[in-house]
């Protein structure tokens, strides 16, 4: 589109995350505003699903939370070896939906992310019903190949829209091994809403 | 009772000292009313400690008893005397305590005594693999022998395994795994396939026929260095761990360093970043000594190098749009090994030249094998497409395995029906 970006059209097919089920199909249009973060996005899906087994889903996974004895805190998730402690799978659910959320802010025409590890989760526990998370959380860039090192705030109650705060490192790293050493002037702060 | 000694013989376990150096156990068959007599006033005398580990009960029935050190003179005496003969069952309790705690240390960190007690189904280290390659050799002699055709950054070896049924410098395939380090279904793929060609040619199928006119080279731990790292300090690490004045970051993408549009776009000239090219082409040992392997070889005609994440079967170009001349014959090989890999278990892949399907990528593997004449080279990206990317679960190791072996037997027949 002249003088604005280049607009796709796309049609896909979902799977649930967990099971590789079936989750329905989507017509959507990207919108890339002259090759700069983030895309406009508008979409339409078919869910598989009713409301209502999402809703009751969505709780389940509330009180797997809230039940907790101990806030809930963990690392390298999947580890090494690609093992998610069933304990922590809800925390890991969370952390995709959460960091699908950067990936779309930092996502141009000619690069795309993938969430490659969460380094670690500390659970901040909160007066109010909403569950919340901090975490670290390394996502894998295309077609750089960098590993970059997010902090994501996260805070969630069901039929609420997950509300994410994120803050991710600048990409030179200077030290081997792990991420930035300095502070970036890449994206402050930001608040991004997303169902 | 047996308790007070199950006890101590569990502390002792856990502070690992050694409570039963010299004990050893008697067996007696009482043959007499006499002999059982005898037998029966050593269980009286307490101070000898004595541990009946099965107690008289009748004539003809084994006694066992488990003498401590200090007793042994006087028990054996106090039965030969008494003219009841015995045998020693066990002549050192404490060496056979310590037999079996090494072998309990043995299966728990899954050290194999062969290539069929190896778990493929298990992400290993760079020891462990190394160990499994010379089991392998020493296993099959006669089809099997390890190369090493350079040194690492670090002066770690750079083993290549070489499968040959005999002839001299026989028409060759060559497959390479783990040249990023993070990308660990690779080399443990590679482990997999270095078992499967044994087996193969035991079995007289799969490979067999292959083996019979080419030799296979197989590279399973291409950056030993970037592969030590990722067990010790960094998961994600992928490049080599070469060190270059003037940066304090560490590592070239050896997959950026090779003589094939090297240093142009789709590589970085940045020391930190993950796909730096490096200070010059084959500035990495690593990829030197392919390089001289290749060209002193001569006869390589297939070149595999394998990646993951993404499921694509590449070939070349990826530092230039231009296509290669052998594109149309490239495609269609490509389709009949994705068609064969995902007949296993429906896993999808995508296909193309490596610009084409996934990026610019300069200073490549396959790029450069092509160049060099080498028409079927070939790079594979395995599972999955991003859901757990680089920390594949190791349960789908043998999975990824199978289904990319059989898109690699349709590249080496391929190579074998069109020699050139």
């Amino acid at each position: 589109i002249p003088e604005s970006g280049h607009k796709y059209y796309l049609q896909f097919s979902t799977e649930d995350y967990r099971t590789g089920e079936d989750a329905g199909n989507c017509l959507a249009t990207v919108l890339y505003p002259q090759k700069k973060a983030p895309p406009v996005v508008s979409i339409k899906c078919s869910h598989t699903k009713d409301k209502k087994e999402i809703q009751e889903e969505d709780n389940r996974l509330y009180q797997r939370i809230r039940h907790q004895s101990k806030p809930i805190t963990g690392n390298n998730i999947p580890d090494s070896y690609g093992n998610i402690e069933p304990a922590l799978e809800p925390v890991w659910a969370l952390a995709v939906a959460g960091s699908s959320s950067i990936m779309w802010e930092k996502s141009t025409e000619s690069r795309g992310y993938f969430l490659a590890q969460v380094k670690s989760v500390r659970q901040w526990i909160r007066k109010d019903n909403f569950t919340e998370f901090d975490y670290t959380v390394l996502l894998h860039e295309m077609p750089t190949q960098e590993i970059i090192s997010c902090h994501m705030r996260l805070a969630w109650l069901p039929g609420h829209p997950l509300k994410v705060k994120h803050f991710c490192a600048a990409e030179s790293r200077a030290a081997d091994g792990g991420s930035g050493a300095e502070s970036g002037s890449a994206a402050g702060p930001s608040a991004a809403e997303g169902a | 009772m047996r308790l007070p000694v199950l006890l101590a013989a569990l502390v002792a376990v856990a502070t690992c000292s050694e409570i039963f150096a010299g004990h050893q156990v008697l067996r007696v068959i009482p043959q007499s009313d006499e002999e059982l007599q005898k037998v029966q006033e050593l269980q009286g005398l307490e101070h000898l400690q004595l541990d009946f580990w099965l107690a008289p009960r009748g004539l003809g029935l084994p006694v066992d008893i488990r003498v401590p050190f200090p007793s042994l003179q006087a028990v054996k005496a106090h039965l030969e005397a008494a003219g009841v003969s015995y045998s020693i069952m066990i002549e050192d309790v404490q060496a056979l305590l310590d037999e079996e705690q090494t072998e309990m240390l043995r299966s728990s960190r899954q050290l194999p005594l062969n290539t069929d007690t190896f778990n493929y189904e298990a992400y290993h280290t760079i020891d462990e693999i190394y160990n499994f390659m010379d089991m392998l050799v020493a296993e099959n002699p006669n089809l099997v022998s390890k190369l090493e055709i350079g040194r690492s950054t670090e002066n770690r070896p750079l083993y290549v395994l070489k499968f040959s049924t005999g002839g001299t410098n026989r028409p060759a395939v060559w497959i390479d795994t783990g040249i990023h380090s993070r990308e660990w279904v690779t080399q443990a793929s590679g482990v997999w396939f270095a078992k499967k060609i044994v087996q193969d040619h035991a079995n007289n199928e799969g490979v067999a026929s292959i083996l019979e006119t080419m030799d296979i080279f197989l590279e399973i731990v291409t950056n030993p260095d970037g592969f030590a790292f990722t067990h010790t300090k960094n998961r994600l690490w992928r490049k080599t761990r070469s060190k270059h004045s003037g940066s304090i970051c560490v590592g070239v993408d050896p997959n950026r360093n090779w003589d094939a549009g090297f240093g142009e776009a789709g590589a970085s000239g940045n020391p930190c970043m993950e796909t730096y090219h490096g200070p010059y082409a084959n500035s990495e040992p690593e990829v030197k000594s392919i390089v001289d392997f290749v060209k002193s070889h001569g006869n390589i005609k297939a070149f595999v190098s394998i990646h993951s994440y993404s499921q694509l079967l590449l070939y070349p170009y990826g530092y230039t749009s231009t296509p290669v001349p052998d594109q149309q014959e490239l495609h269609e090989v490509s389709a009949k090994a994705v068609a064969a890999l995902s007949s296993l278990y429906g896993t999808k892949y995508k296909y193309g030249s490596i610009i084409t399907t996934i990026y610019r990528a300069s200073g490549g593997t396959i790029d450069w094998t092509y160049n060099q004449g080498i028409k079927y080279s070939f790079t594979f990206e395995l599972r999955d497409t991003g859901r757990y990317g680089f920390l594949l679960p190791a349960k789908q190791i043998v999975p990824t395995a199978e289904e990319t072996w059989l898109a690699l037997k349709v590249i080496m027949e391929h190579a074998r029906d069109n020699m050139y």
